[in-house]
């Protein structure tokens, strides 16, 4: 297909999904090799409105932070992988969404994933809940008890104290002091 | 460093202050000059511009201010701890560029360069507010809605500004800039009222985001100058970017920084982490698509505003509050728009009461 050809499909599959126009016009915007890269992943995935405005304005963040094309964004193998690999159109929209992310917020991804698994290897019991700060966007921890006798809440009380340790660990790394 | 203006509006009754006098001898030939009867139509963004925010920026209008000038800073609330800084509006936006600025919302729909030529009522202002309260300091800084020193060079407000201040115990004025414009600074005498800072980022934020202004190397080499020349000093790492490499770079910096002024010359140091409202980075994102600080790891904080994410910011503070301490000298040091909370956990105390770090702010 020529730029001409590409454009044109761009413009075809902007209107079909109602794309707004600020949108469209940074897609048009790109380079012709991530125009043409957008449009076979859009069309592949089948991603919707949404999930299109999403992965264009996420993929010209990453390819700004990191200063490569969109198109070399979507030529890695992970990207690729859920391109090409099976599953629904939907589930696989998912995945190219959740992996985009974790290109745009590497350093974020990576400290969620330590401190949820600092969470697991507490072992708390049932009736004991952690909730991490969403997005990490404060250092807020929030550890709540469900109890329905004293004797429960003894015993939760308890467990909560032998992981006293492991939650101050968390609540530093929510601080950045680790 | 001078900054070039497409045109300047002066409204009716304002050519005979001194302000509007000064500006229009030394403005060069070529910018013409309109008087207008109301001013406001000139600040509005340009229609049909492609950069409406960025050619505001080039037109200066000298005009009457009708409000007050003085107000407590307004980035103090109840949700974060506050440093007891008063602003001064004497002018509005700025002709520098940085690509994070919040001018860009916050003057969106006036973006034109606004000087107020009946600017010394400002000192009725202050006089009141010392009059009423015996015995406090204040710290009182035009560096809000505009560089305090980007136009000094046509406007030479500062002289009157440090005259004023020189004479008055419990005053302090903060000049905050990007700029190297100290000329007017160096030939007066503040008599130890005057404080300068300067914003300081790395290399890599200044190419990447902050158009126009002075290096940082020359920042650091103004703020000797004019130390040497009386005034005091203090330094402003806000926004604070945590890119890839920030922290290598900012305790680069600060060694530089050190390496030319000592610890105990430094009156004080505030950080701040990048915060912006979604509506601004939409702005910032569309003036400044190229521009890799700008799409940092931020993300939805409480107050409404994009923050680098908490252990991250967090971390990124205290490399550097760590780095002044190493240093060997008590650097007073604030964190502007953060909690309370953060403040303890970067410096491990809670901070003092706005009146109180303001009075020793404005002392020290």
């Amino acid at each position: 297909m020529t730029a001409d050809e590409i454009d044109t499909q761009i413009r075809m599959l902007a209107a079909e999904r109602r794309l707004p126009p600020s949108h469209l016009a940074r897609w048009l915007a790109m380079d012709p090799a991530s125009r043409a890269a957008m449009l076979e992943i859009a069309r592949v995935i089948r991603l919707r409105t949404g999930q299109l405005m999403t992965a264009l304005e996420t993929l010209e963040e990453i390819a700004v932070r990191e200063r490569v094309t969109v198109a070399g964004v979507l030529d890695r193998p992970e990207i690729r992988r859920i391109a090409g690999g099976p599953g629904s159109a939907p589930s696989r929209a998912s995945a190219l969404l959740e992996a985009l992310r974790t290109l745009r917020y590497p350093l974020l991804r990576k400290m969620q994933e330590q401190i949820r698994s600092e969470v697991a290897a507490l072992k708390l019991p049932r009736g004991i809940s952690i909730a991490l700060p969403n997005e990490l966007g404060s250092d807020e921890l929030t550890v709540s008890l469900r109890v329905r006798s004293a004797a429960e809440l003894t015993r939760l009380l308890e467990a909560l104290d032998r992981s006293r340790p492991g939650l101050v660990r968390i609540i530093e790394m929510l601080a950045g002091k680790q | 460093m001078k900054f070039d203006l497409d045109a300047v509006f002066v409204e009716h009754g304002c050519a005979g202050y001194p302000l509007a006098t000064r500006i229009l001898r030394a403005l060069p030939r070529e910018v013409p000059v309109t008087h207008v009867a109301d001013p406001r139509e000139s600040t509005r963004p340009a229609s049909g511009a492609r950069d409406p925010f960025g050619a505001g920026k080039r037109r200066m209008v000298i005009a009457r201010r009708k409000s007050a000038f003085l107000a407590p800073c307004p980035a103090g609330s109840s949700e974060f701890a506050c440093c007891g800084y008063l602003v001064l509006t004497l002018a509005s936006n700025c002709p520098m560029d940085c690509s994070y600025c919040f001018l860009q919302e916050f003057l969106a729909d006036n973006p034109a360069f606004q000087v107020y030529a009946n600017f010394t009522d400002s000192f009725d202002e202050l006089d009141r507010l010392i009059g009423n309260a015996r015995g406090r300091s204040f710290r009182v800084g035009t560096g809000d809605l505009a560089d305090s020193l980007a136009f000094d060079s046509l406007t030479a407000m500062s002289r009157e500004l440090i005259e004023f201040f020189a004479s008055r115990e419990s005053l302090t004025l903060e000049l905050k800039t990007k700029t190297g414009e100290i000329e007017n600074l160096l030939a007066m005498d503040p008599r130890g009222r005057v404080l300068v800072s300067w914003t300081l980022s790395p290399d890599a934020v200044y190419r990447s985001s902050e158009h126009l202004t002075a290096s940082p190397a020359a920042r650091i080499a103004a703020a000797r100058a004019v130390l040497d020349a009386g005034y005091r000093v203090a330094f402003h790492f806000d926004p604070l970017i945590a890119y890839p490499g920030a922290e290598r770079d900012y305790i680069l910096l600060i060694d530089e920084l050190l390496d030319t002024i000592a610890p105990k010359e430094i009156s004080f140091i505030s950080m701040g982490g990048l915060r912006m409202t979604p509506r601004l980075r939409g702005a910032a994102r569309s003036r400044f698509p190229g521009d890799p600080m700008l799409c940092g790891e931020d993300v939805l904080a409480s107050d409404g505003r994009l923050r680098t994410f908490t252990p991250l910011r967090l971390n990124l503070y205290r490399t550097l509050a760590d780095r002044f301490r190493k240093a060997g000298a008590e650097i007073p040091a604030y964190l502007c728009m953060e909690a309370a909370s953060v403040h303890e956990s970067v410096f491990g105390a809670p901070p003092s009461r706005p009146a109180i770090i303001g009075n020793r702010l404005a002392r020290d």
